[in-house]
C-alpha cells in the first residue's frame, strides 16, 4: 500500500545562533487527513511550520511539501496551501473584508461566496478596520481567508487561541468539512480535547525532536489503560501478574494500570476474584503528552528561546 | 429590587451634606488636577520651554539680521508677499522688532500650542477612557464630570502659562511690555479655544485617534480660513472671514501694532462655550461611548488594492497626500521668497557664499539651493515610504504575505515602485512650484518647466535612497531604520552645511545631492550615471539577500 504524504519531514534541524530549535524532527501528514502537532511553547512547532512555509531555511534533514521543496518551490507551493498564524497581525487601517480579499487574490482563488459563507459562520463584521479588532477577531480574519480558499493543505498554528467556545465549535466543524472535501490539515495546538476530537494522527514533539507519533488509537494501544474494579476478594493476587502496575486497593475498590498486552491475563485473573463492577479507561492524550513532559520538563522548555 | 436599593441608600445619603448637582458632578476635581499634573508635568514643561524658548531665539536672530531701523524699514517694504500672508499671517508693523517676531513666529507658536493642548487633552481624556482607566476612577467616589473638568482646567491653565512665558520671554529681550502681554494673551486665547475643541472632539469620537483627527481637522480648517482672509486683505487688514477662525481672533489682537485686547474676549467666550457644550454632552452619554458612530470601511477590496502595487499605494495613501501638500507648500514658499531674499542678501556675505555656492548669479544659486533642499525632502519621503519593506517584517505582517503565492523579490519590488514613481512626480511638482512662485514674482510664467526639469536631475538620487533602504532592510533588518536615517542625516548635514563647517570640497561636492548638477551649473551626465549604477548594485544585492535569508520573526 502506498500512502501519499502532504507533508513529509525527516530529520529536520534548525539552529538560531547557539539555540538548537529543531533537532532531528520527523513529521508526516497523510493526504486527506488531519494531523495534530503537540508540544509546549518553544518546542519548535512554529519553527517547523515556518520552514514548511519557506519563511525559514532548514539547516539539515529533508522536508517535502505536496511533492515539492518548501524553500525552492515556495511560490508554486503557496498556491496550494493556506496558513493561519497563532498571533495574526493585520494592516491596522484596512478592514477585515479587504484583508481577506487581498489574501485570496494573492493565492489567486478568491471566491466571494465562500468568503461570505465563512464570515457568517464565524460571525465576523468585515467592515471594521483591523485596528479595532480583538485578538479573536483578527484570528477569525485569517481563519475565514484560509477556509474560504481552495488550498489543498491548511497549516493552522494554534488557531483557536483567542476564540470563544462557540467559535471553537464552528472551527471544529470547518476542519471536519475541510477533511471531507479531501484537504489535509496540520493543526498545532495546546488543547488536547480539540486534537482528540479532530485529528487522525498525532505528533508530539519535545525540544525540537519527535517523541511520539501515530494514530491516536495506536498511541493508546501501546500505553497502559487504567482499570478500576470493585472486588469482594483480596486483590493481592493481581499484583503478581506481569504487566500490572500502580495497584492501589482501598476497601472494595481497586485501581491499577495495565499494559495492553497483559490485558487477557489480567481479565482471567479478575474473573476469578468475582468483580462486581469494572471500568477500563484508555490513556487520554493529556496523559500521553504529560508522560513526556513532567512539570519540570515543561518548565525547562520555557527557557528555550523562540526564534 | 431597584427601589429597595434606592430606599436603603437614602439613609446614608441623607447624612451627607447636600451639594448642588454640579458640585456632585465635579467632586474630586482638585485631586484629579494634581493627578493629571503629576502624570504630565514633564510633557508640559518641554512644550513650555520649546515654545517660549523659540521667542527668545527668534528675537535674537532677527535683531542681528536687521540691526538698524533702516534694515527693518527695508524689510517692511518686501515683507508683505502673498506667500508670507498665506503661511504665517498678514504682516503689519513689519518695521518693528515685535512685528518681525510676529511674522516669523506667531503662527508657529499658536499652531504649536494648539496641537499641544489637543494632544494632551485627548491623552488625558478620550485615551484614558478608551484604555479603561477612567472606568476604574469613575467607579470610585468621583463626580461624573470631575475627570473631564480637571483635564480641561489643567490645560487651559497650561495655555495661560505658556502665553505668560512667551510674554516674559519677549520682555526679557527688550520688547515693549504692552505688546508682549497682548501677544502672550493671544497665544493663551487660541490655546484655550482648542482646549474646548479637543473637549468636544473627545465626546464625539470613541477613540483617541479619532478625537485627535477631529480636533486637528478643526485646527486645519481654522488655519485655512484665516489664510484665505489674510491673502484677501485690503492694505494690512485681513478680510472679514478672519473672524470665522479662532486663529484669526488671536491674530486680530495685532500685538506690537494696535495692541487690541477685546478679540481675546471672543477666545474666552468661545472656549467656555465649547467646554460647556462638551460638559452637557458628557452628562448625556455612557462611559466609553462616542456620539459619532465608528467609521466602517469597505466590505471588499477593490481591484486596485488587490494588486501588490495598489496595496502598497493604499497603505501609504495618507502619508503620500501629506507629503504632496508639504512639497507644494514648500515649493511655493521657497519660490516666492527667493527674489526678496536675494534683494536682502549681500553677495559677499560668507553665509550667502556657503549656501549659493560659487555661483556668480546669486539668484540662480539660491534657487538651485532650494531645489536641492526640496530634493532632500523628497528623499525623506522616499526613505519613509520604502521603509515599509522593513516595517512590514518587523510588525509580523510578512508571515502571512510571504506564505502566499508571491516571491519575496516581487513583493519587495512592488513596495519599491511607489517611492520610485512618487519621487519622480514629487520632484517635478516641487520644481514646478518653485518655478511657478518665482515666475509670479518676476512676471515670467515660463519658469515652471525649467525648474521642474532641473529638479528631476535628483531622481537618480531619490532612487539611490530606495536602493539604500532595500539593501539595509535585507542585510541588517533589525538595525535598518536607524542606519538609513542616520546616513540620511549625515548626508543632509554635509550637503546643506558642509561649506559652513569648512569641510574640503571633495566631501561637500560629492554627496548624492551635491554631486547632481545644479540649476546654475553646467549639466553633466557622469554623476547621474554613477548614482544609477549604485542604485542597481544596492537594490540588486538587497533583493538577492532578501530572497535567501530567513524571515525575521516579530
Amino acid at each position: 500500500m502506498t500512502t501519499t504524504f502532504a507533508v513529509d519531514v525527516r530529520g529536520l534541524t534548525k539552529r538560531f545562533g547557539t539555540t538548537r530549535a529543531l533537532d532531528g524532527l520527523n513529521l508526516q501528514v497523510e493526504a486527506g487527513t488531519v494531523a495534530g502537532f503537540l508540544g509546549p511553547n518553544g518546542s519548535g512547532k512554529s519553527t517547523t511550520i515556518r520552514i514548511l512555509l519557506g519563511l525559514l531555511r532548514a539547516d539539515g534533514g529533508e522536508a517535502t511539501l505536496l511533492g515539492g521543496d518548501p524553500w525552492r518551490d515556495a511560490v508554486q507551493l503557496h498556491r496550494r496551501i493556506a496558513y493561519v498564524a497563532g498571533d495574526v497581525t493585520l494592516w491596522p487601517n484596512l478592514t477585515g473584508g479587504q484583508t481577506i480579499d487581498i489574501l485570496g487574490s494573492l493565492r489567486g482563488d478568491l471566491d466571494r461566496d465562500r468568503v461570505d459563507d465563512f464570515l457568517a459562520r464565524f460571525d465576523l463584521d468585515p467592515t471594521k478596520k483591523a485596528r479595532s479588532y480583538s485578538k479573536g477577531n483578527r484570528q477569525k480574519v485569517a481563519l475565514v481567508a484560509a477556509f474560504a480558499s481552495r488550498a489543498e493543505l491548511l497549516f493552522l498554528d494554534e488557531p483557536t487561541n483567542g476564540l470563544d467556545p462557540l467559535m471553537e465549535g464552528v472551527f471544529t466543524e470547518c476542519v471536519a468539512e475541510a477533511r471531507a472535501e479531501g484537504r489535509s490539515v496540520l493543526l498545532s495546538s495546546h488543547i488536547f480535547a480539540e486534537v482528540e476530537k479532530l485529528c487522525d494522527t498525532v505528533t508530539i514533539i519535545r525540544d525540537g525532536r519527535t517523541v511520539e507519533s501515530g494514530t491516536l488509537k495506536d498511541l493508546r494501544h501501546l500505553k497502559r489503560s487504567t482499570v478500576t474494579v470493585t472486588l469482594d476478594s483480596d486483590p493481592a493476587a493481581l499484583e503478581a501478574i506481569d504487566g500490572v502496575h500502580d495497584l492501589i486497593a482501598d476497601g472494595g475498590h481497586t485501581s491499577f494500570t495495565v499494559d495492553s498486552v497483559a490485558l487477557p491475563r489480567v481479565l482471567t485473573a479478575l474473573a476469578a476474584l468475582g468483580p462486581r463492577d469494572l471500568v477500563s479507561t484508555p490513556p487520554s492524550l493529556e496523559e500521553l503528552f504529560l508522560r513526556h513532559y513532567g512539570v519540570h520538563a515543561a518548565a525547562d522548555d520555557h527557557e528555550v528561546a523562540r526564534p | 429590587m431597584s427601589t429597595r436599593v434606592a430606599a436603603r441608600s437614602a439613609a446614608p445619603d441623607a447624612a451627607l451634606p447636600r451639594a448642588g448637582v454640579l458640585a456632585d458632578a465635579a467632586l474630586g476635581v482638585g485631586i484629579l488636577m494634581r493627578f493629571i499634573l503629576r502624570r504630565n508635568w514633564l510633557r508640559m514643561l518641554i512644550w513650555l520651554i520649546v515654545l517660549a524658548g523659540m521667542v527668545v531665539l527668534v528675537i535674537d536672530s532677527q535683531r542681528s539680521l536687521f540691526p538698524t531701523q533702516a534694515d527693518r524699514d527695508a524689510y517692511a517694504k518686501v515683507a508683505n508677499t502673498p506667500a508670507i500672508a498665506a503661511l504665517t499671517g498678514l504682516p503689519y508693523a513689519a518695521g518693528t522688532l515685535g512685528g518681525i517676531l510676529n511674522i516669523k513666529l506667531w503662527m508657529t507658536v499658536a499652531i504649536g500650542l494648539s496641537f499641544a493642548v489637543i494632544f494632551m487633552v485627548n491623552r488625558n481624556g478620550r485615551a484614558e477612557e478608551e484604555s479603561g482607566r477612567t472606568e476604574l476612577l469613575r467607579s470610585g467616589v468621583l463626580g461624573k464630570n470631575a475627570y473631564s473638568l480637571a483635564n480641561w482646567l489643567v490645560f487651559s491653565a497650561f495655555a495661560v502659562v505658556v502665553g505668560l512665558a512667551c510674554s516674559a520671554a519677549a520682555i526679557s529681550q527688550g520688547l515693549p511690555a504692552d505688546g508682549a502681554f497682548v501677544m502672550g494673551g493671544s497665544f493663551a486665547g487660541v490655546g484655550f479655544v482648542f482646549v474646548g475643541v479637543a473637549a468636544i472632539a473627545g465626546q464625539l469620537a470613541r477613540t483617541s485617534r479619532g478625537a485627535n483627527a477631529l480636533a486637528s481637522t478643526v485646527l486645519a480648517v481654522s488655519y485655512l480660513i484665516r489664510a484665505v482672509a489674510d491673502v484677501n486683505a485690503t492694505d494690512d487688514r485681513a478680510s472679514w472671514l478672519t473672524w470665522l477662525s479662532p486663529i484669526g481672533w488671536g491674530q486680530q489682537t495685532r500685538s506690537y501694532g494696535e495692541n487690541l485686547w477685546w478679540p481675546l474676549l471672543l477666545c474666552l467666550a468661545g472656549g467656555t462655550l465649547l467646554c460647556g457644550i462638551a460638559l452637557a454632552l458628557e452628562r448625556r452619554r455612557d462611559l466609553g461611548a462616542g456620539l459619532l458612530p465608528d467609521r466602517v470601511g469597505p466590505r471588499t477590496a477593490s481591484a486596485l488594492v488587490r494588486t501588490q502595487v495598489g496595496l502598497s499605494l493604499r497603505l501609504q495613501r495618507g502619508s503620500l497626500i501629506g507629503w504632496t501638500v508639504g512639497i507644494i507648500v514648500g515649493g511655493l514658499f521657497f519660490g516666492g521668497v527667493a527674489k526678496a531674499m536675494v534683494d536682502l542678501l549681500k553677495p559677499d556675505n560668507p553665509i550667502t557664499q556657503a549656501f549659493v555656492g560659487g555661483s556668480t548669479n546669486v539668484l540662480d544659486g539660491l534657487l538651485g539651493f532650494f531645489l536641492m533642499a526640496n530634493a532632500l525632502l523628497v528623499a525623506a519621503f522616499v526613505l519613509q515610504s520604502t521603509d515599509s519593506i522593513r516595517a512590514e517584517e518587523a510588525a509580523g505582517r510578512t508571515e502571512i504575505q510571504w506564505s502566499s503565492a508571491i516571491s519575496r523579490v516581487r513583493w519587495a519590488a512592488a513596495r519599491m515602485v511607489v517611492p520610485a514613481v512618487a519621487s519622480l512626480g514629487l520632484l517635478a511638482l516641487s520644481g514646478a512650484c518653485v518655478g511657478l512662485a518665482y515666475g509670479a514674482a518676476v512676471d515670467d510664467p515660463s519658469q515652471s518647466g525649467r525648474f521642474a526639469l532641473a529638479s528631476l536631475a535628483y531622481w537618480p538620487t531619490a532612487l539611490l535612497m530606495v536602493g539604500l533602504v532595500v539593501f539595509c532592510a535585507a542585510v541588517i533588518p533589525r538595525a535598518a531604520a536607524a542606519v538609513t536615517w542616520g546616513i540620511y542625516g549625515v548626508v543632509v548635514i554635509l550637503s546643506m552645511f558642509g561649506d559652513l563647517f569648512g569641510l574640503p570640497d571633495w566631501v561637500t561636492k560629492n554627496t548624492p545631492f551635491t554631486a547632481v548638477p545644479r540649476l546654475d551649473e553646467t549639466f553633466t551626465i557622469l554623476p547621474l550615471v554613477v548614482i544609477t549604477v549604485l542604485v542597481l548594485v544596492a537594490g540588486g544585492v538587497g533583493l538577492w539577500v532578501l530572497q535567501r535569508r530567513d524571515m525575521v520573526s516579530a
